[in-house]
């Protein structure tokens, strides 16, 4: 063997010595990094025009002219690679592709880019990591795989989509979500169904997604111009191989779900405890009496289900020719909610389709077919049917059930009104709650949605460097929902007398772009990279809706509304457009990838504004540094530390505005069903974009041969003219008590860091950690002035405000001393920090010396400026640790995800918990004040007095919280056979095979006391909401 | 050849930017902008009716598609009744109401304050437009007609904003704080602006302004009936109620000499009819629910199936029996019911009042006024016919020196439609030993004839100054959630658990919307709020 090498090497030496070359025969095969030919690669001679491309079976030939000495292979999405050609006659190559190499590309808009001389923010999301979860739709998996993305999954309902903030919290009332972008054009997205949650975006299979990418940075977001504020996430979808080989893969995954947290209720016996309590303390008559059958319901059992299956199937074939590559895939998931009338079911279709026509056209056509099934039902947090908030109040001593009436259920049909049935108690339930068993059994709230995403391009190549690509796509998203509500009982009981609700409505978004990318490169130093085009976009929505009540039987509420079966009978409907003219242009320079500028402007108009105010100028810049390339680097540092880059950017990007909020209109306004107009909106003409002016600065580092790679970037962000609802004065009597101004600032600042190490590299096992910290404070720099002088705060709802200096929407109210030991009552501390006591009975407010004071001073009612700052709702700080360990074949990823910095205001525990109604509560009430001297931040009981005892509706700090927590995010192990043995096994009919088993959201650790700290809204509210859910799941993924 | 290429290229690209900018030329659907919502006469109408809309369905909690009845359609009423003792709650919605729990931010104060002043908005901004449309696309007849339905409308809001958040009257005879008047429309920043700089005036001040625009809206109303638009019949009235809260007698009686015959036959309650709109009694006391727009209607706010307050505030929904069909929130009070002044045999005690299953199953006495039960949609009464005379009844008892004859006939008129033997149960001038013994039980009256209507707050806040009559302030209450049959018992009176408020109380009156107050500096809040 050494013996061969050696004579190789002299026989190399001789000829090198000759040193004559002459033109020669080169043969070979290019591979991909499995071994798998690679057709249609460009093999050229360096320096020469002459070159060739391989075959179906990655085998070239090529005759190279006399002092050829290099040759470069390049393929699409793959990495070039430069081969000498040395004395060789036989030169193969094996391209890697670009997807995991660390000289990778970034998408970026209007076009993909090399990594090393990127110069903005951005995060790219390798999909292969979260493929097989489970989930209805990518957005879900997104929380924790990048830095500056705050995802958050409020509750575990199947269909509503996940909040992703990027670098925190970009507007006061304009769009917070960030912008997506499939294969290059912006689609619809959003809660959109008309009786249901609904994610628009689950009608993008996850499966399909080749690479996620968001653009954070000004710099990089700046080329989508207006609506570049609050980032930019772009999706890749996957693309056949033009390697000649059909490829079939299908991928299966089962598993089950269950309530990742329930509340802790009352028992019967405990109720019936603590609700006569409530009656004697309030000098009634004790109500409730023990069942003597012994009921002792858990009503979260009649609304949660265990074991909740859910189900993913994907079916997908690529491949291509020379000149055609396709990729398609049939998908079927079913999810089951936890609440058991709550269910996704997805079937999608995907057909990408690409074709060289000949060297200066390129066609290609990209569909997209989903049909979306959702199922949902009431989950009002206040509503007497919601599933969470009813399960939460009824009566643990009271059935569900009652087989001696006609509906099998415990109401009172069909005489006594629209109540539950008493059970041994000697009222029902106060506020009429609903039972829930009968209406999650017997509502219905289904939405039908068919989606079609159809994206064409033609691309053409004039010359060398440059495609000019023309790109129209249609989005069209049609709902048909539709409400059902039984007449016997709920929300369709008593005089309702049953409802039914048609929704039919349809999106149609058309986009057209019209965009060139020039490559150019001088003399090997210079390298250019420019962008420009058009782009156009219309939006129309529409909808109508039909609904009945007093349906003349029950047998007419099942599916549909039916003509002349209702006698209440209303129609309700809209139509409105929007639309986008855009014209961009982007610069990249770079000496010796070493050096890099970039520059890009965008000049946007929008329907929305005024028409002399409807254009806006968008422009960034970014510049870079690799330092690593410097010669003074190579020597030697290059070694442990072989790249590092700096780089800082700057950019003005804008956020939208929908509707007309300049014009001054009148809508609809009937007196009774008499016909009316009247003021809906008094415009604002001088109506601007808001802007944001994005700061970045960053660093990548890599060591040891990019075995450890380091990122860090800091950011700030400047946010000016922000669109505020002004209030106007209410007795200025304008419609909404506002008008929109631009007017306010804010400022989002922080760091991120991401650190990837390849912690053991051996032969057969390997370590890889992943990890990823992101920081960020919000803090509002200027509001509205009245008269002059500038507001002390705006009132956002009953428990957060805007105030300068502070985050966004930070939680506004009372604080909280305690309970009074001596007599049970609740204790604040006013403004001047004296305590003052509130009487339950009464609700008055007295000073009283200290705590537990026994003398009750002058009265001091609590006012709204004795509120004060509970804190911020929005999560300060958050990531991921995701650690992947592999052992030849088989694999184990775990991965934690944490965020905190927040704090929670619990309305669940304020409002059901600690209700003082004839209501179920939360075991936490257990230790209530009973007796003098007793400590306890519990006030006595006391029927009726919900109001006084908690504070509902404003905050307090009793029920303010950290959101800190740790979750266990995922741990995935796979066990992958090799190619070769399965290729034997199948006598080749199976390429590969891999099995996993799944655990996710496996466990939370957190002091927060609600069913779990994800469980908020944006402003930091939590209120009865779904629980969360642990899902437990098998699969394989099988490749023939 | 490459030439060829790069300009076939360009022709490509060139042809698709062209004739895009359609994109940005669109414009709203929904809504007529400004500019053309007066151009026609139509049009007109329909601000008109938009106006109505105003009053009786309000923007709550921001949103113009919950409709809770907000100010007339149902709000005033049910918050005038959980202000006085006469009723008793029974849920959470009126609760803070009822207990005077409420703070700056209480909903119910926070909402009866924003959609009164956009009730006055849309009116002014009417009165703007209409005016300017006289003599063009209206009649000069026309425009003033709605001028004058617009200021009716915005006298009758800033009367309500008065009782509810201001001292009344005859406390310091209306020097005290009263609410900002507002007469020109709010289209723009310049005119919030404007609004920013007008404070609250005196209640006096404010009386005199509602004054002249009843008088306005009198000379210029058609004085046919319409139940649910503003006539001259109901400027009369309303100016009536106005100043019999200024306790301008001799005004209330020359007011009402327009609708009350000089002479009445008070064993004859029909008889009786107004010489403008022909107002009269209906025979039986239930006769003005059992129809929307008896006789005895003068102005209400149209209800009906498609739009009205709702579940969460409907009048059959809060004020009917689970047992009837509606949701059982809020009952008669067994203090009204139990009052030895209210005869047993009163008609109106089974006409209009019945027992049924409250929120909770158990059993309570409610009120039928309100009885469509299934569409919701009982038109609001906000003045009725014998309003008219029991007013005028208790003038012409404040103004005589002893027993009013002429009152007790006015008082008989009301009454003795709900006797089973008028001439012998009805009063005489002798029933009473002085006038003050006469105007007590027309007051008696008016709480037992207008019970569930919404007025007893109206007469609790005109009357706490006044030493003879006044209730000392919010008076004791039957506890929250008082409920079951045994309660109830004519005649035998009852002790109210839940404390009385003195008026002297900053309770009394309630707080001003905590968003006015931040909005604007020049309006002040009521003390200790």
């Amino acid at each position: 063997m050494h013996m061969r090498k050696f004579l190789c090497l002299s026989v190399v030496l001789t000829l090198l010595s000759l040193s004559s070359w002459a033109q020669r025969a080169i043969t070979g095969r290019v591979t991909d990094d499995q071994n798998n030919p690679l057709a249609n690669v460009t093999v050229m001679v360096k320096g020469t025009s002459v070159g060739t491309v391989t075959n179906d079976n990655g085998h070239y030939s090529l005759t190279v002219p006399a002092g050829g000495r290099v040759l470069v292979f390049s393929y699409t999405d793959r990495e070039t690679k430069e081969v000498a050609i040395g004395s060789q006659s036989a030169v193969n190559a094996s391209l890697t592709s670009t997807a995991s190499s660390l000289e990778s590309v970034v998408v970026v808009g209007y076009g993909v880019q090399q990594k090393k001389s990127f110069t903005g923010s951005a995060s790219h999301i390798d999909t292969k990591q979260f493929s097989t979860l489970i989930t209805s739709s990518v957005d879900k998996q997104l929380a924790g795989r990048a830095t500056g993305v705050q995802v958050t999954n409020s509750g575990g309902l199947a269909n509503t989509p996940a909040r992703i903030r990027i670098r925190g919290i970009n507007s006061i009332n304009s769009n917070l979500d960030p912008l997506i972008v499939v294969d290059g054009v912006p689609v619809i997205s959003g809660n959109l169904a008309g009786a249901t949650n609904s994610n628009a975006i689950g009608d993008i299979n996850p499966d399909d997604i080749e690479s996620i990418d968001v653009l954070k940075d000004g710099s990089s977001t700046a080329i989508y111009g207006s609506r570049g504020a609050n980032g930019v996430i772009l999706i890749t979808t996957k693309k056949g191989d033009k390697n000649g080989r059909a490829r079939v893969a299908y991928d299966v995954t089962y598993g089950y779900s269950n309530v990742l947290k329930r509340f802790d209720l009352l028992n019967a016996q405990q109720f019936i405890t603590i609700a006569n309590e409530k009656f004697t303390n309030a000098n009634l008559t004790p109500k409730a009496v023990a069942d003597p059958a012994g009921v002792n319901t858990d009503w979260q059992k009649e609304v949660l289900v265990n074991n909740a299956p859910v189900q993913m199937h994907t079916l997908s074939v690529s491949g291509g020719n020379t000149k055609t590559s396709y990729y398609m895939s049939l998908n079927f998931s079913n999810t089951q909610g936890v609440v058991f009338s709550n269910k996704n079911r997805s079937y999608r279709a995907r057909l990408n389709l690409d074709h060289e026509v000949n060297k200066f056209v390129r066609v290609g056509n990209y569909i997209t077919l989903s049909r979306q099934e959702d199922y949902d039902q009431n989950n009002g947090s206040n509503s007497l049917g919601g599933a969470i908030s009813a399960s939460l109040r009824l009566l643990p001593n009271v059935s569900p059930y009652n087989a001696a009436n006609p509906t099998g259920y415990n109401i009172l049909y069909p005489t006594g009104g629209n109540s539950m049935g008493l059970g041994s108690n000697l009222q029902s339930i106060d506020d009429n709650w609903f039972n829930v068993a009968f209406t999650l059994h017997n509502n219905k709230a289904y939405s039908d949605k068919y989606r079609i995403i159809d994206n064409a391009y033609i691309e053409v190549s004039p010359i060398k460097g440059l495609k000019l690509r023309s790109q129209a796509s249609a989005d069209f998203l049609n709902d048909m929902s539709f409400t059902s509500w039984d007449p016997r009982h709920g929300d369709g009981g008593g005089s309702t007398n049953g409802l039914v609700d048609n929704y039919n409505g349809n999106r149609l978004r058309y986009v057209w772009q019209n965009y060139f990318n020039y490559n150019l490169s001088i003399a090997g130093a210079h390298n250019i990279f420019v962008t420009g085009g058009h782009e156009v976009q219309k939006t129309n929505v529409r909808f109508s809706e039909a609904s009945g009540q007093n349906i003349s039987d029950i047998f007419f509420v099942k599916e549909n509304l039916i003509t002349n079966s209702a006698t209440i009978q209303s129609v309700g409907g809209n139509y409105s457009q929007e639309g986008f003219e855009s014209l961009f242009g982007r610069l990249n320079y770079d000496y010796k990838n070493r050096y890099f500028i970039q520059g890009s402007i965008r000049r946007d108009g929008q329907s929305s504004l005024a028409p002399d105010k409807r254009y806006g100028v968008f422009p960034g810049a970014s510049v870079g540094w690799r330092i690593s390339e410097e010669k003074f680097w190579q020597n030697g540092l290059s070694k442990i530390v072989n790249e590092a880059k700096l780089k800082a950017s700057y950019a003005k990007v804008g956020n939208p505005l929908t509707g007309f909020p300049y014009l001054s209109t009148y809508s609809s306004f009937p007196y009774g069903n008499i016909g009316g107009i009247a003021q809906n909106n008094v415009g604002n003409p001088d109506l601007q974009w808001e802007t944001s002016k994005k700061y970045d600065i960053g660093a990548e580092i890599s060591f040891l041969r990019s075995r450890f790679t380091l990122t860090f970037d800091w950011f700030k962000n400047d946010i000016d003219n922000l669109v505020l609802a002004v209030p106007t004065p209410p007795s200025a009597g304008v419609p909404n008590n506002s008008i929109n101004q631009n007017i306010g600032s804010m400022e989002n600042k922080g760091i991120e860091v991401a650190v990837n190490a390849n912690i053991i590299q051996g032969k057969k096992f390997n370590w890889v950690l992943n990890a990823n910290y992101s920081q960020v404070h919000n803090k509002i720099t200027s509001l509205y002035s009245v008269g002059g002088t500038p507001v002390p705060y705006i009132v956002r709802g009953s428990y957060n405000i805007l105030r300068v200096g502070d985050p966004i929407d930070i939680i506004y109210g009372y604080r909280y001393a305690g309970v009074n030991a001596s007599n049970g009552n609740p204790v604040y501390i006013n403004a001047a920090g004296k305590y003052v006591q509130q009487s339950i009975p009464s609700g008055n407010y007295n000073l009283i010396e200290g705590k537990n004071g026994t003398t009750v001073g002058a009265s001091s009612p609590l006012a709204f400026s004795d509120k004060t700052n509970l804190g911020n709702p929005t999560p300060v700080w958050f990531g991921a640790v995701t650690n992947t360990f592999s052992y030849a074949n088989l694999s184990l990823e775990v991965m934690f995800r944490y965020s905190g910095g927040n704090k929670i205001m619990n309305i669940t525990r304020q409002e059901a918990l600690f209700s003082q109604s004839f209501h179920n509560n939360g075991t936490e009430i257990l230790g209530r004040w009973m007796s003098a001297g007793q400590e306890t931040d519990i006030p006595r009981l006391y029927y009726g007095q919900s109001a006084n005892i908690n504070q509902t509706n404003n905050a307090i700090s009793r029920f303010v919280e950290k959101g800190d927590y740790l979750r266990l995010q995922n741990v995935v192990l796979s066990y992958s056979l090799n190619n070769k043995t399965m290729e034997r096994f199948s006598n080749g009919y199976i390429h590969s095979l891999r099995i996993f088993a799944q655990g996710q959201n496996l466990h939370v650790w957190t002091k927060y006391k609600g069913a779990d700290p994800d469980n908020i809204s944006s402003q930091g509210l939590d209120a009865a909401v779904s629980p969360q859910v642990r899902t437990i799941s098998f699969g394989l993924n099988v490749g023939f | 050849m490459k030439i060829i290429k790069i300009v076939c290229a360009l022709a490509l690209l060139g042809s698709t930017v062209s004739g895009c900018k359609k994109a940005l030329d669109t414009a709203p659907n929904n809504a007529i902008t400004d500019a053309v919502s007066f151009a026609t006469a139509d049009r007109c109408l329909l601000v008109l009716n938009g106006v109505y809309d105003a009053a009786q369905s309000g923007f709550y909690a921001g949103s113009y598609s919950a409709n809770r009845g907000y100010p007339f359609g149902s709000a005033n009423i049910e918050q005038g009744d959980a202000r006085g003792e006469d009723v008793v709650n029974l849920a959470a919605f009126y609760q803070i109401t009822y207990q005077a729990t409420y703070n700056p931010t209480t909903a119910n104060n926070l909402n009866m304050w924003a959609t009164l002043y956009a009730l006055i908005n849309r009116a002014n901004v009417g009165i703007d437009g209409f005016s300017k449309a006289s003599g063009g696309v209206l009649t000069p007849a026309v425009a003033s007609q709605y001028v004058a339905e617009c200021r009716f409308l915005r006298a009758m809001a800033h009367h309500e904003a008065l009782i509810n958040f201001a001292r009344p009257y005859r406390d310091n005879n209306g020097q005290s704080l009263g609410v900002p008047w507002r007469d020109f429309p709010v289209t723009s920043g310049v005119a919030v602006d404007q609004v920013r700089t007008s404070p609250r005036m005196r209640v006096d001040s404010v009386y005199k302004k509602i004054l002249a625009d009843l008088d306005f809206a009198e000379a210029n109303l058609p004085a046919a009936t319409n139940v649910i638009r503003a006539t001259k019949g109901a400027a009369i009235a309303l100016k009536m109620r106005v100043k019999l809260h200024m306790g301008d007698w001799a005004g209330v009686i020359a007011e009402g000499a327009k609708l009350v015959p000089a002479t009445v036959a008070p064993l004859t309650p029909t008889s009786v009819v107004s010489p403008i709109g022909a107002y009269a009694l209906t025979a039986s006391p239930d006769g003005p629910f059992a129809s929307n727009t008896s006789a005895e209607a003068i102005f209400s706010i149209r209800n009906d199936a498609l739009d009205n307050p709702g579940t969460n505030a409907a009048l059959s929904r809060i004020y009917g029996s689970v047992t009837a069909g509606g949701r059982g929130l809020v009952a008669i009070s067994p203090i009204i019911w139990n009052n030895a002044g209210w005869r047993c045999d009163d008609r109106r005690r089974t006409l209009l009042y019945q027992t049924g299953s409250n929120v909770n199953t158990t059993q309570s006495i409610f009120t039928n006024k309100y009885r469509d039960y299934t569409g919701w949609g009982d038109y609001a009464p906000q003045i009725r016919y014998a309003e008219v005379l029991l007013t005028l009844a208790e003038a012409e008892a404040r103004n005589a020196s002893g027993v009013s004859a002429r009152a007790v006939d006015l008082l008989n008129v009301v009454r003795n439609r709900s006797m089973v033997t008028p001439a012998t149960s009805q009063y005489t001038v002798a029933s009473f030993a002085t006038g003050v013994d006469l105007v007590k039980a027309i007051l008696l009256e008016r709480r037992i004839e207008f019970l569930a209507e919404g007025k007893r707050w109206g007469d609790i806040h005109r009357n706490a100054p006044d030493a003879n009559y006044t209730t000392g302030g919010i008076p004791a209450k039957a506890v929250n959630g008082a409920a079951g049959l045994s309660i109830y018992n004519c005649g035998a009176g009852y002790t109210p658990g839940q404390a009385a408020i003195p008026y002297s109380d900053y309770r009394f009156i309630w707080p001003i919307s905590s968003d006015e107050i931040s909005q604007n500096p020049v309006v002040v809040q009521n003390p200790n709020y």
